[in-house]
């Protein structure tokens, strides 16, 4: 068991200093320290060594029934060792900070190499955060519990009292306060603190025999204030019921190729799946990806072009350091319909002899770091969303997602929730149950409009079983041809 | 020194009490992990690591307060109950939330067969040479492009068990994997499948062999796929289908908190007929070594057998003690374990040769399922059936319908259960669902 006197210090001030008293004295331990365990690491040959400190407070919160259902506190405390070896590494973790048991963790990650010489560790420097992009005012997971009951309640009677036929909702505020410190033999020293929340309502409406949920969610690395000056509880709630109640309505989409028009709600999905993931540079130097040759190549019609910025303001994607240490940017993918970049990590970007771009993210302690996306996006086009909706004869809308998925091979869905009908420029019923299919080869290529405006969903993404949070960004786009799967 | 973890517990839920809870209850896991990643005949990653977790659930006077924590420190847990008794005071009350009266476990944990230390006697050295010679024999093969990679994992750990109804106890428990993905194809013509087994022996892992050729049918045979018209035909689901698919989809429309909270298509219809008579489905969670075999559940109820769907009607939900209450009824575990659809008596060959124009469902991608309607829509792969035979391999199409109208139309099951899942089920033949494509 730990019995580190940074954990005292902590636990007389569970609010505000607990951040500066775990990063100001790294996690208890001593620079000394901290090099002779990268020492430990590299002891075996391996040719990078690195310690992943976290420390996470989160917290869930449930508004169900006209009652608060449940609600819950969770810790995460430990450390994550690994050691590179050419294309290979070992990882260690351990939820007990004794230099013995983070010493044990080490051994194992460094098992992966084998030579009886060890590597140097560079001497370690504190390298302070250069941006900050997240707002650190009212941090919701300081904050008391009442606060967040009045949040979740009045989300849950919006959505209420929006209609009669809404039976069920529920009300839900997920908030973490995320410490890190990484230290690497590189010699950096760097530690982020990072805010996260969401407020999710779900309702669900009843007509007779037919029953739907809807959904409404907004978030971000926030604080409290998010909530009065961007968007109100009471908006998400009406949200959820007015998509439930919508949903009622609805008929099975007509199944077949048409043209598509996504809306810029939560389209980003789109992007985020069928180009985002083939664009992480794991499945590049593996040459899984069917990107993984293209680089310099046109992947797309040249109106698109397709960037992931880790580093727009307080999204839920953002970061100011990935889970390496390394500063994040904004890195361009598709410019102009071609491929320019892939997103990297440390691994990936030495293999491939990239530049590092800071998309190295894990989801805790516990996972090795991988490529991953940040807040990836469509830029802005010409078009009116207007003007896209008109220039169809007979076609497909699609409003609201369930999720999505690709293979590695490019192959994706996304299952549609809310759609609706085109039929001569106009929106003309709602339609649910329907999925989305396509290649990205092929639908880069048939997006032909690209909207003026801009939305981003909040997501979290999944792969090799680590679930990290993303944001997606699109505008309103019309792709010329796709096939809609709906019921005969 | 070794903590005595279900003391521990026992303590935990002591002092819960002592400092104002009028209901405790602590879990505690302690595990050691090992898992290799292996691609193109190189180790890729080796992880190797033990942890130790703890949860508590307080209530206060029908107020319930949960949390959780990787740091055991007694300073972190007294803090934690401290916060929780607090917490809870804020909350409303709920007259369904208390824990279980205690009842006794009246069978052998022992007898369960939920550990075996054999995957421990393997050093990490030939659990990296399965793996690197399952994609050995799978890379030979001159169809196969590339590897995903090849992986061996296995974990162990002790589950400890206390509550305040003066519930305690624990069990040990294992498991392993072993598994391979791979490509086939050329160009932008790829298609990705792959196999596995998982265990909770490493006795019981099928041979690299029969994966290795598992992996390499299931991949090639997708070789020069095609997408196929717009149309409504018979869907026969192939066993791992079955069972993922429509079991898994079926499961979460029959889980307690879907149910009391109205988000299923299936609430209310308990002694209804929502399926085919040809379908029985049962829950085992007492088969010795089964892989999702359990003692007892997350607040000390012990694990039962039960009938989910006796010949087409609806016999019971996963309930866990809140949903129970809530609903009147008795807690039967949070959610599924051994379940398994009783196989028919037709061979797939069988069920195929009955259909004159329909797709084998191979594999899906997405999500797509909606407890709330029972609508599903999901992108697809399969082959293609004509006049009884499997003709040319299918993609690129969606495959569409209603869980209710699908399970109802299930008019054939076979008798070729896949044994390495947790849900096991047969070839079934669904008499009717949309297929989207051209």
């Amino acid at each position: 068991m730990t019995s580190n006197l940074w954990l005292n210090e902590l636990l007389a001030n569970p609010t505000k200093a607990v951040g500066e008293t775990l990063l100001s004295n790294y996690f208890g331990f001593t620079k000394e320290q901290l090099k002779k365990l990268l020492e430990i690491g590299l002891s075996k040959g391996g040719e990078f060594a690195e310690l992943y400190f976290e420390y996470r407070i989160s917290n869930n919160l449930t508004y169900e029934e006209d009652i608060v259902k449940s609600a819950s506190e969770n810790i995460m405390l430990g450390v994550g060792t690994r050691v590179i070896k050419g294309n290979k590494f070992g990882y260690g973790y351990t939820s007990d900070l004794s230099f013995d048991k983070i010493k044990e963790a080490f051994i194992a990650a460094a098992s992966i190499a084998d030579s009886s010489n060890g590597n140097k560790v560079a001497n370690l420097n504190e390298k302070k955060i250069q941006n900050q992009f997240y707002s650190m005012q009212q941090p919701v997971s300081l904050a008391s519990l009442e606060p967040k009951i009045d949040l979740t309640r009045r989300g849950y009677h919006s959505a209420k009292s929006y209609d009669s036929k809404i039976t069920r909702v529920t009300s839900s505020i997920a908030d973490e306060m995320q410490y890190i410190l990484i230290v690497n033999s590189e010699g950096v020293i760097i530690s982020d603190v990072r805010p996260q929340v969401r407020l999710v309502v779900s309702a669900t409406a009843e007509d007779g025999n037919t029953r739907n949920t809807g959904r409404g969610n907004a978030g971000g690395r926030v604080g409290l204030d998010f909530y009065e000056k961007i968007i109100t509880p009471e908006q998400i709630g009406y949200q959820a019921a007015e998509e439930a109640v919508i949903l009622l309505k609805a008929k099975d989409a007509p199944p077949g190729e048409m043209q598509v028009v996504l809306s810029k709600d939560e389209s980003g999905v789109m992007i985020h799946e069928a180009v985002g993931h083939p664009l992480e540079a794991d499945g590049a130097w593996k040459k899984t990806s069917i990107m993984w040759d293209k680089l310099g190549q046109l992947v797309a019609n040249p109106i698109v072009t397709i960037y992931d910025d880790a580093t727009i303001r307080d999204l839920r994607g953002t970061l100011n350091i990935d889970d390496e240490g390394v500063e994040c940017d904004n890195v361009m993918l598709i410019e102009k319909g071609k491929l320019v970049g892939f997103l990297n990590d440390k691994l990936s970007a030495k293999i491939l002899k990239h530049k590092e771009n800071g998309h190295g993210r894990r989801q805790s302690y516990m996972h090795p770091p991988i490529p991953r996306m940040n807040n990836t996006v469509l830029a802005k086009g010409d078009s009116s969303p207007e003007e896209i909706i008109q220039s169809i004869k007979k076609g497909f809308y699609a409003v609201t997602y369930q999720g999505g998925m690709v293979s590695g091979t490019g192959k994706f869905t996304f299952s549609v929730n809310l759609g609706y009908m085109i039929e001569n420029g106009r929106l003309t019923y709602p339609v649910k149950n329907a999925t989305l299919i396509g290649t990205n080869i092929d639908i880069l290529k048939e997006i032909d409009m690209v909207g003026n405006d801009m939305g981003f969903f909040l997501g979290t993404c999944g792969k090799d079983g680590q679930s990290v949070p993303v944001t997606c960004g699109t505008p309103t786009l019309r792709i010329n041809r796709m096939t809609v799967g709906g019921v005969a | 020194m070794k903590t005595d973890y279900k003391k521990l517990a026992e303590q935990i839920v002591e002092k819960s009490i002592n400092k104002g809870a009028t209901e405790a209850q602590c879990s505690i896991y302690d595990g050691v992990r090992f898992s290799v990643d292996v691609r193109e005949g190189e180790v890729e990653q080796l992880i190797s690591a033990g942890s130790t977790s703890l949860s508590l659930k307080i209530i206060v006077d029908n107020k319930v307060a949960t949390a959780s924590t990787s740091d055991l420190s007694s300073k972190t847990i007294d803090e934690l109950i401290e916060n929780s008794i607090k917490k809870a005071k804020y909350l409303s009350k709920d007259e369904f939330a208390s824990l279980p009266e205690l009842e006794k476990i009246d069978f052998s944990i022992e007898k369960l067969k939920l550990y075996d230390d054999a995957a421990e006697k393997v050093s990490p050295a030939e659990k990296t040479k399965l793996a690197i010679e399952l994609e050995k024999i799978c890379s030979s093969n001159k169809q196969i492009t590339r590897s995903t990679g090849a992986g061996f994992s296995n974990s162990y750990g002790t589950t400890y068990l206390a509550n305040s109804k003066g519930f305690s106890n624990s069990y040990k428990s294992s498991s392993c994997y072993i598994g391979v993905g791979l490509q086939a194809g050329e160009g932008d013509n790829l298609y990705e499948d792959g196999y596995y087994d998982s265990a909770r022996s490493f006795k019981e892992l099928l041979s690299i062999d029969v994966i290795a050729k598992k992996a390499v049918d299931r991949t090639i045979r997708m070789i020069g796929a095609k997408k196929i018209q717009t149309q409504n035909v018979p869907i026969v689901l192939e066993p791992e289908m079955s069972a993922r698919m429509l079991l898994g989809f079926l499961v979460e429309c029959l889980s307690g908190s879907n149910i009391y909270m109205k988000r299923s298509f299936l609430a209310g219809k308990i002694g209804e007929k929502i399926s085919s008579d040809l379908v029985t489905l049962i829950d085992d969670p007492l088969i010795p070594g089964g892989r999702a075999s359990v003692p007892f559940d997350r607040d000390g109820v012990p694990a039962r057998h039960k009938t989910v769907i006796e010949k087409g009607v609806l016999k019971s939900y996963f309930l866990d003690n809140y949903s129970a209450k809530k609903l009147g009824m008795k807690p039967n575990g949070p959610g599924p374990t051994n379940l398994k659809l009783v196989p028919g008596k037709y061979s797939q060959d069988e069920i195929i040769r009955s259909v004159n124009k329909g797709l084998l469902l191979c594999s899906t991608i997405g999500q797509g399922t909606v407890p709330t309607s029972g609508d599903l829509s999901k992108g697809a792969y399969g082959i293609w059936i004509e006049n009884g035979y499997l003709t040319y391999p299918v993609n690129e199409v969606t495959i569409s319908g209603n869980l209710g109208t699908i399970l109802n139309n299930i008019t054939m099951v076979g008798n070729d259960p896949d044994p390495r899942s947790s849900f096991s089920a047969p070839t079934l033949l669904i008499s009717e669902m949309t297929i989207s494509g051209k």
